[in-house]
């Protein structure tokens, strides 16, 4: 395996590692507010796991976009393709945005989800509007994302 | 579509009150609202109140002694004649439980005051001598206490080198309990040395009898009363089959305390209601008052300026489903436009394309349409299983299209995300503009009913000139057509966005900001991305799911574990994909689209209706929304 592949797959690394700290952090944070009310208001649990459940998407994203650097670089599926360091490094670069971003906008859309679940738990009405607030934080995740993959497809391998 | 409202005011005769009242909550025709004078409610109300409160908490108690109904179980239905009937069976259900309840009280209270009792006790068991006999003489002095355990041998030893005597007894939270003897004669120097050592006074309960003797005959006493609970409860046990007759009796209950709650006007002979009545049913609500009486007085107004009447949207069946999205962000104000109708179809169609797999659309399918035959939900969720079991029809169009099946790719009709991300990125930003677009002509269509037309050639058409103009640049053959349409927008949008201002400078500024409004929808449209992304997630995550599977699979045992991996991987995947596309497809409507024409704040319409919580009662209408699902899967 050359260092150009070694970069590459510290690429997925970030990817898959950062982001999903921060929705570890976020699914926690969502958690553990939600069983604070589910304990009072057992009646709520699906609302609040759906509210609880909102930071994880960005462990997915980064998830997803470490497979796709691995299948790129024929690590899954395939057989392992001898990168250039430049090429691991434009690897090694496309794992940032999603990394970075999942990770902090992970930590913070579980506060955000957090004051969701409160505010469920006084107006269960509320809980849709709540979910929408929650989710404009992943917004930014979304674009990360979606610079990755644009990142990853873009890069030439031959 | 919205329904139009009509204000009723209804005169008829006082002693034909209850019956009017109840044939109108049959019918769930009105919602009352204050009349214009001082209105009174009946009295009662209250006690009503206190009832209804009283026998939900006994039919929780009842609910730990029945069986619980099962997860396909449906809700038992009543006719409306049973229903209307005083359950005297219910009453008495209730009286007998909270007799039972009280009953239960009583014997858990006596039972704990035995039970401190005993407590207070366990210290000084080791006394055999009743505990009031046990006080100082002439020559000795006697104290009970509790030594700490650190220094008890220390105490024991000072004591016992001096001459004095201690026992030692149980061991208790709160220390060694003990009872020291010194003679009388400077006891206090020995007392204060062992205190400094850790040695704590203490009083000991005062009884006529020894303690071993008192705890053993409450502990008979305890088991005697467990036994008596126990009664009670095969009591409670039999009353759970019952259960439904106390549901019955609290719906009842709930009923007449709303009828009761109805603010209304009276003269010696009439009582006069006013409320909001939808403009659609006139003819049944006027039946339903003519089934009960013939002498009345109603007056039928459309909302004066000032009044704002509740809104009830009425769409076809399909569209009223997609109301639970719409309505989720904010009911529309009366006088304004129905969002659903046009939001619907798109959430219905984007739904489709984030999850974009036809694998799982078939999945979505066949699982919600047995859970909707089975389950039968209803109201606000009833609606949401549908929408999700509409957008399963969806999913499997947009996964045949995109060639996607169970996260495998088989021969795309138009291309495959996976493949070709680019495509997918520009088609899911195609698909936003469409959409945006669908919202700015509606916001034209509010702008023409209100009679400024050219506020929307102005603030929309120019809007829509210039991004059509910005796409076509992106083609090389449409390039020069696409300058003339920016330019063309760019120019309304720059002499028409400062119109409002007075001044020639503020006219000038308002231009210029108004073309600054660009970022707006270059963000708008680009949030649409979020569509290739989840598109992307899901078919990423569903290959990855094969892959595992696939690495496991070389022997019979292999086999059977790609069997578990495949089946569990991918259900984890439809049912986050299903939130994720639940959740975005929902804000793309509600802050990407509903910013181009909607703004919401309608009240909800809740005419008096028959309680149907735990029984329903057929014959009887609910307010329109959950009897749209009634309807259907009956």
């Amino acid at each position: 395996m050359t260092m150009g592949s070694v970069l590459a797959l510290a690429g997925a690394a970030i990817a898959a590692t950062f982001a999903g700290i921060g929705s570890a952090s976020g699914v926690r944070a969502g958690g553990q507010a939600a069983a604070g009310v589910t304990a009072e208001k057992p009646e709520l649990f699906g609302r609040l796991l759906i509210l609880q459940a909102l930071p994880g998407t960005q462990g997915i994203y980064g998830f997803l976009t470490a497979v796709l650097i691995m299948v790129q670089i024929g690590v899954l599926g395939g057989s392992p393709l001898d990168l250039t360091i430049e090429q691991g490094l434009c690897f090694l670069a496309a794992g940032c945005p999603i990394g970075f971003v999942g990770w902090w906008s992970g930590i913070y859309q579980g506060q955000t989800a957090v004051a969701a679940i409160h505010m469920t738990a006084k107006d269960p009405e509320a809980s849709a509007r709540g979910i929408t607030m929650t989710a404009l934080v992943e917004t930014y995740a979304i674009l990360a994302l979606l610079i990755s993959i644009l990142m990853i497809y873009g890069i030439r391998l031959s | 579509m919205i329904v139009p409202m009509k204000k009723a005011t209804l005169t008829f005769l006082k002693n034909e009150q209850s019956e009017v009242l109840k044939s109108l909550q049959k019918g769930a025709h009105i919602m009352f609202i204050e009349p214009d004078e001082d209105a009174s409610t009946e009295s009662g109300t209250e006690l009503a109140k206190i009832e209804t409160q009283n026998s939900e908490a006994m039919l929780r108690l009842l609910n730990n002694y029945s069986k619980k109904p099962g997860f396909f179980e449906n809700k038992p239905s009543v006719s409306y004649s049973d229903f209307s009937q005083d359950s005297d069976r219910g009453l008495d259900l209730l009286k007998a439980i909270e007799e039972v309840n009280s009953e239960i009280q009583s014997h858990n209270s006596t039972i704990s005051n035995l039970e401190s009792e005993n407590a207070s006790l366990r210290p000084w068991l080791g006394i055999d001598i009743p505990l009031d006999q046990l006080h100082s003489s002439k020559s000795v002095f006697i104290q009970p206490g509790f030594l700490q355990p650190e220094t008890k041998d220390e105490i024991i030893s000072y004591l016992q080198e001096n001459g004095q005597d201690i026992q030692v007894l149980e061991t208790v939270p709160e220390g060694i309990a003990c009872v020291v003897f010194l003679y009388m004669k400077g006891y206090e120097e020995y007392l204060n040395h062992i205190k400094e050592l850790g040695f704590s006074e203490t009083k000991v309960p005062q009884t006529s009898e020894d303690p071993l003797k008192i705890i053993r005959r409450n502990n008979d006493e305890i088991k005697k009363e467990r036994e008596q609970i126990k009664q009670c409860t095969s009591k409670l046990n039999e009353y759970g089959s019952e259960r439904e007759q106390l549901e019955l009796f609290i719906q009842q209950e709930e009923s007449k305390k709303r009828r009761l709650e109805a603010p209304f006007v009276s003269t010696i002979e009439t009582v006069t209601y006013q409320g909001w009545v939808r403009s659609d049913r006139t003819r049944e609500f006027k039946k339903d008052i003519e089934a009960v009486t013939d002498v009345y007085d109603l007056e039928l107004t459309d909302p004066e300026e000032g009044e704002i009447p509740p809104t009830v949207t009425k769409n076809n069946y399909f569209l009223a489903q997609f109301e639970t999205i719409t309505d989720a962000f904010s009911l529309p104000k009366f006088n304004s436009l129905d969002p659903a109708p046009v939001a619907g179809p798109w959430y219905w169609f984007i739904y489709g394309m984030m999850m974009g797999d036809a694998g799982y659309g078939a999945c979505m399918v066949i699982a919600l349409f047995l859970f909707r035959k089975f389950k039968k939900p209803q109201g606000e969720f009833g609606k949401l299983v549908n929408v999700l079991y509409y957008s399963g029809y969806t999913t499997i169009f947009w996964g045949i299209l995109f060639g996607s099946y169970f996260g495998e790719t088989y021969h795309p009709i138009l291309f495959n995300p996976l493949e070709a991300p680019i495509y997918m990125l520009i088609f899911s930003l195609i698909i936003g503009v469409l959409q945006l677009f669908s919202g700015m002509i509606l916001k034209m269509v509010i702008d023409y009913r209100e009679g400024h037309f050219m506020d929307g050639v102005y603030d929309e058409l120019s809007w829509m000139i210039l991004i059509i103009g910005c796409g076509l640049l992106f083609l090389e053959s449409t390039r020069i057509i696409g300058i003339i349409f920016v330019a063309v927008g760019a120019l309304i949008i720059l002499f028409t966005a400062g119109r409002d201002k007075p001044t020639i400078l503020g006219k000038i500024g308002g231009g210029l900001l108004g073309l600054y409004g660009i970022t707006d929808y270059l963000s708008d449209i680009l949030s649409y991305s979020r569509i290739l992304a989840l598109g992307l997630a899901t078919s990423v995550v569903g290959m990855v799911m094969n892959m595992l599977a696939g690495m496991v699979a070389f022997n019979f045992i292999g086999y059977i574990f790609a069997a578990i991996i495949f089946l569990v991987g991918h259900i984890f995947n439809i049912v986050l994909s299903m939130l994720s596309a639940y959740v975005h497809d929902s804000r793309l409507q509600y802050i990407e689209f509903f910013n181009k024409f909607y703004d919401g704040g309608g009240k909800p319409f809740k005419p008096i209706e028959i309680d149907q919580r735990y029984i329903d009662v057929t014959g009887a209408d609910l307010s329109q929304g959950s009897n749209a699902v009634k309807g259907n899967l009956e």
